[in-house]
Formats: C-alpha cells, sequence, structure tokens
C-alpha cells in the first residue's frame, strides 16, 4: 500500500494557513475556487453535452482542484485553471486524441468571413443570425464541428476565455487557438446560413440559380 | 510637442483583424485604428453588424444546467468527505 501524505500535509498548512494571508488554504480554495463553479459547469456541459455526465466532470474537477490546491499560484486566474483541470479531466476520460493536427492560416479565415459576409450580402440575408429558427440552430452547429474547432469556439465565445486563456487552457499556442477558432466560426456561419436556406427562411443561392440561366431571379 | 498620428488603415488590415477587435485582443491603439476605420467605412461597417450579430446568437446559444443547485450539494458533498473543512459562506 501506498502511504499518501496528503491529508496530513494539508491538514498542517489548514492549522498553520500562510504567513501574508489569515486565511486557511481550505477557505482560500472556498473564496477563490468555489464561485467558478457555475462558469466550471457551464463548460463542463459544453464539453459533455450531457447533464449527467458533465456533472460528473464538474465532481472531479473539484475533487482535483481541491487536491492540488498547493499547486495552483495564487495571483493566476482560476478560472482558466479550473477549466484547464475540468478539460484534462474530459479527454483522459473520453480517451480522445488530442494529437489532431488542425493549424488552418487565421489570416486567410478572415478574409474568408468577410467573403461570408459578401455572400449573404449578395443575396440579401445580411440578417440571417437573427431569425429565430436560425438561432435555434446554432447549438446543433456547434455541437458538429470537428473537435478542435470545437474547442476553441466553445472557450472563446461560450465561456470568454481570452486567446491566451484558451491557448493555456488547450496547451496549444495562442496564434493555433486563434486560427482555430476563425475557422470554426467560418465553418459555423457557412452551416447556418445553409441551414437558413433548406428551411426556406432566405432565399436559395443565386449562383446555384444563376447557374440555371433563370433570368427571373432579379424580380 | 509632435502628436503621434494615428494609424490609417485599408480595408483589407480591417477585414484582417475585425475578429480580433470583435474578441478585444488589438492593442489599444490598433484598436482605436480600426474603430475608426469602421465608423466611417460603409464597406467595413456592414461587416462588422453581421459578426455582431453571428456572435450574439453564438453566445446564446450556450448552455446551462437545468439544476445547479443540485450540482453544487453534490460537489459540497463530495468536497467534505474528501477534507474540505472550511465554513461556508453565506
Amino acid at each position: 500500500m501506498v502511504w499518501n501524505a496528503e491529508p496530513i500535509k494539508r491538514l498542517l498548512r489548514n492549522v498553520v494557513g500562510s504567513r501574508s494571508d489569515a486565511r486557511t488554504p481550505d477557505e482560500r480554495f472556498r473564496d477563490e475556487a468555489l464561485p467558478h463553479m457555475g462558469a466550471v459547469t457551464r463548460y463542463a456541459l459544453s464539453l459533455t453535452r450531457d447533464e449527467p455526465d458533465a456533472e460528473d466532470l464538474v465532481q472531479e474537477t473539484f475533487l482535483r482542484a481541491f487536491r492540488s490546491w498547493s499547486q495552483f499560484e495564487q495571483g493566476t486566474e482560476c478560472r482558466a485553471w479550473l477549466f484547464t483541470i475540468c478539460r484534462n479531466t474530459y479527454v483522459r476520460a473520453a480517451h480522445r486524441d488530442q494529437r489532431v493536427e488542425a493549424h488552418p492560416d487565421a489570416d486567410l479565415e478572415s478574409l474568408a468571413a468577410a467573403a461570408v459576409h459578401s455572400a449573404a450580402q449578395g443575396d440579401g440575408i445580411e440578417d440571417v443570425f437573427t431569425k429565430r429558427e436560425v438561432i435555434a440552430a446554432v447549438r446543433r452547429a456547434v455541437d458538429a464541428l470537428p473537435e478542435p474547432f470545437r474547442e476553441a469556439v466553445v472557450l472563446v465565445d461560450l465561456q470568454e476565455q481570452s486567446y491566451g486563456e484558451a491557448a493555456t487552457i488547450l496547451d496549444i499556442p495562442k496564434g493555433t487557438v486563434r486560427s482555430r477558432l476563425f475557422r470554426g466560426r467560418r465553418l459555423l456561419q457557412e452551416a447556418l446560413i445553409d441551414h437558413a436556406r433548406d428551411l426556406g427562411i432566405v432565399g436559395a443561392r443565386r449562383d446555384k440559380i444563376a447557374g440555371k440561366g433563370n433570368a427571373d431571379e432579379e424580380a | 510637442m509632435q502628436m503621434k498620428k494615428p494609424e490609417m488603415l485599408d480595408c483589407d488590415a480591417v477585414m484582417r483583424q475585425l475578429w480580433d477587435y470583435l474578441d478585444g485582443e488589438l492593442t489599444p491603439e490598433r484598436e482605436a485604428a480600426v474603430r475608426a476605420h469602421l465608423s466611417m467605412c460603409n464597406r467595413c461597417h456592414p461587416q462588422q453588424n453581421f459578426e455582431e450579430s453571428f456572435l450574439h446568437a453564438l453566445a446564446e446559444s450556450r448552455r446551462e444546467h437545468s439544476r445547479p443547485d443540485a450540482v453544487k450539494a453534490r460537489v459540497m458533498a463530495a468536497l467534505r468527505a474528501d477534507g474540505f473543512a472550511a465554513r461556508e459562506r453565506k
């Protein structure tokens, strides 16, 4: 059997506290980590897309965080630290392959996004993302994104993390977060516009019709 | 004293940085330059509105747990069982 000294160490730390802060480590955990439980729950739900799985993940995240609280660097962003633990726990449990290579070019993605807008403008559907039916389809479209892009979109667009925080959480360079985020957004926009066309909320693509030689389209 | 001239950006440069701008990831100087361009450009301004409506729809799609209090109670019980000893805050 392996002797686990951690509970005794923790007890000692709790009794002694630290010199600069009168609170015990458990009290600091209560004050600094626990207030982020709502945010961690939302993030876990984004990852698992399932409430019972998310509950397991949140519990495991906070237990791991509590057990390694002494390793948390005071003064750094506690929420990002908890998200890192949450994401690592999820990846390990799901045996997900993290080695997926996805390095789109962020600049090209920005210009591609401009092209999506130009096309929407040309089709007179600039307000497509304000349509109720389109908004209702966003969650499914995010779920359907390839994992590297979904992870970046979830952290920055749904959990309001900066590029730098997302880079720390995902353990990838900031530039990679940026390019994956931009690609993810463009894929989402294209999928949602296609969805709007399928539903007949917006007109069919003009270039398709033009290709058939339909001269009445402008009417 | 010589005033520093504000940076002038063309449409192409603004389009390349529009996401960074909307995400608040630019330096203050660059952010001011992009904002200045957007405020007077008929071509870029509509794109800003389009992307903002998209980001808004995306943020709205965030999932909320149906029983956050139950999750909290469960996590607190697990932490207590693991030795967490601080009193709960009111």
